[in-house]
C-alpha cells in the first residue's frame, strides 16, 4: 500500500479555524489526495479548503457527519478509489498515525481498520468522552459479533471491498456504529489499531455533547428495531 | 333514544370533514388510500359519538377492562402512540429524501 493510494476524506462543518492546519499537517506527512466534505458550513470552511487545494464536495445544507461520510463513500465508488481514510476536521487526529492504520491493514489483511483511543495503556481522553464511549461501546457490542474498544472513533481506513460494501443510512454520529455493523454483515474483516488523540478545548467543544449522544443512540436503535 | 348535544354536533362536523376529504380526492390532493382510511376514521368517530355507551362497554368487555371510561382512555393512548409512530416514520423518510437530494447535488457539482 502506497501513500499515493490513500484518499483522505474529512467531513467538515463550520471548521474555518482548523481546516487549514489539518490539511497542511496531512500534506506534511506525504498524503496529497485530500477531500473536504463540507456539510453546509456557514463560515469560510469551503473557501479556506479550496485555497489549500483540497477537493471540496459541498452539501448545500447541514445533514450530519454520517450523511457526509456516505457522500464520500459514493464519490469514492464513482471514482474507483482504492483506499479511503476518514478523519475528523477538528484537528484531534494525528496525520502521522495514518501510517499505523495502513501498516495494520496490510499486515492483517483487513478491510476496515478503526483507530482506537482505548488500546493504549494511558489515554488523555477526558472523563466525559470516556463515559460516552463506554456507553456507546456497550450498546454496539450488544448487537455486534465482536467486542470493539472504540466504536465511536472517526479515524478509519477502508479498502475497496469495504468502500463498495458499506451503504450508510444514519445521518448523524450513529454512522460510526452503523458502519461496523454493516461491515460485519457484509463479512468484512475488521480490526482496531491503537491511536492517540490531540484533545483541545476546540475539539472537545466540537464533538458530541450529552444530548447529541442521546440522539445518536436513539437513531441507531431506531434503525436496528425499525429495520 | 334521547339525543345529547354532542351527538348532533360531532356527526355534523364529521360530515364536513368527509366532504372536505372527498373534494381533496377529486382535486387530486389526496390518494384513494387516504380517502378510504380517512373515511373509515371519520365514520368511526361519528358512530362512536352516536352510540358512546354501547361502544365503550363493548371495548371494555373485549379487552377485559372493568370500566368503559378506562377502556376509552387506553384505546385513545394506543391510538396516539400509533399516530406518533406514523408521524415519526414519515419524518424519517422525508429526512432521508432531503439527505439523498443534498448528496446528489454535491456529487453532480463535482462531475
Amino acid at each position: 500500500m502506497k501513500k499515493e493510494e490513500i484518499h483522505i476524506f474529512i467531513p467538515a462543518y463550520n471548521e474555518e479555524k482548523m481546516i487549514s492546519s489539518v490539511i497542511k499537517d496531512i500534506r506534511f506527512c506525504g498524503f496529497n489526495h485530500i477531500y473536504i466534505i463540507d456539510d453546509g458550513s456557514l463560515d469560510r470552511t469551503v473557501e479556506i479548503a479550496k485555497k489549500e487545494n483540497a477537493v471540496v464536495l459541498r452539501h448545500l445544507i447541514n445533514r450530519g457527519a454520517g450523511a457526509a461520510t456516505q457522500t464520500a463513500l459514493e464519490y469514492a465508488r464513482k471514482k474507483k478509489l482504492p483506499y479511503v481514510l476518514f478523519m475528523d476536521a477538528d484537528g484531534q487526529h494525528i496525520p502521522k498515525q495514518i501510517q499505523s492504520l495502513m501498516d495494520s491493514m496490510e499486515k492483517n489483511q483487513t478491510d476496515l481498520i478503526i483507530g482506537s483511543r482505548f488500546l493504549v495503556k494511558k489515554t488523555d481522553t477526558p472523563f466525559s468522552r470516556k463515559t460516552y464511549n463506554y456507553i456507546g461501546n456497550k450498546l454496539i457490542n450488544l448487537t455486534s459479533k465482536y467486542n470493539y474498544t472504540d466504536t465511536q472513533s472517526g479515524f478509519r481506513l477502508l479498502n475497496k471491498k469495504a468502500i463498495h460494501a458499506i451503504q450508510l443510512n444514519i445521518d448523524n454520529f450513529g454512522f460510526c456504529s452503523e458502519m461496523i455493523l454493516l461491515a460485519e454483515k457484509a463479512g468484512l474483516k475488521i480490526d482496531e489499531t491503537a491511536i492517540t488523540v490531540n484533545y483541545t478545548d476546540y475539539s472537545l467543544n466540537k464533538g458530541q455533547n450529552f444530548l447529541e449522544g442521546i440522539r445518536t443512540i436513539f437513531s441507531f436503535w431506531w434503525k436496528i428495531i425499525y429495520n | 333514544m334521547e339525543l345529547r348535544i354532542f351527538q348532533i354536533i360531532v356527526p355534523v362536523l364529521v360530515s364536513g370533514f368527509i366532504i372536505n376529504l372527498i373534494l381533496k380526492y377529486r382535486k387530486g390532493d389526496a390518494s384513494i388510500y387516504e380517502l378510504i382510511l380517512g373515511g373509515i376514521f371519520w365514520f368511526s368517530v361519528s358512530f362512536f359519538a352516536l352510540f358512546p355507551d354501547a361502544i365503550s362497554n363493548k371495548i371494555a368487555k373485549i379487552f377485559g377492562i372493568k370500566s368503559n371510561v378506562n377502556a376509552i382512555i387506553f384505546f385513545c393512548i394506543g391510538l396516539i402512540f400509533f399516530f406518533q409512530f406514523k408521524l415519526y416514520s414519515l419524518y424519517k423518510k422525508q429526512q432521508r429524501e432531503i439527505t439523498e437530494l443534498t448528496r446528489k447535488i454535491a456529487l453532480k457539482e463535482k462531475e
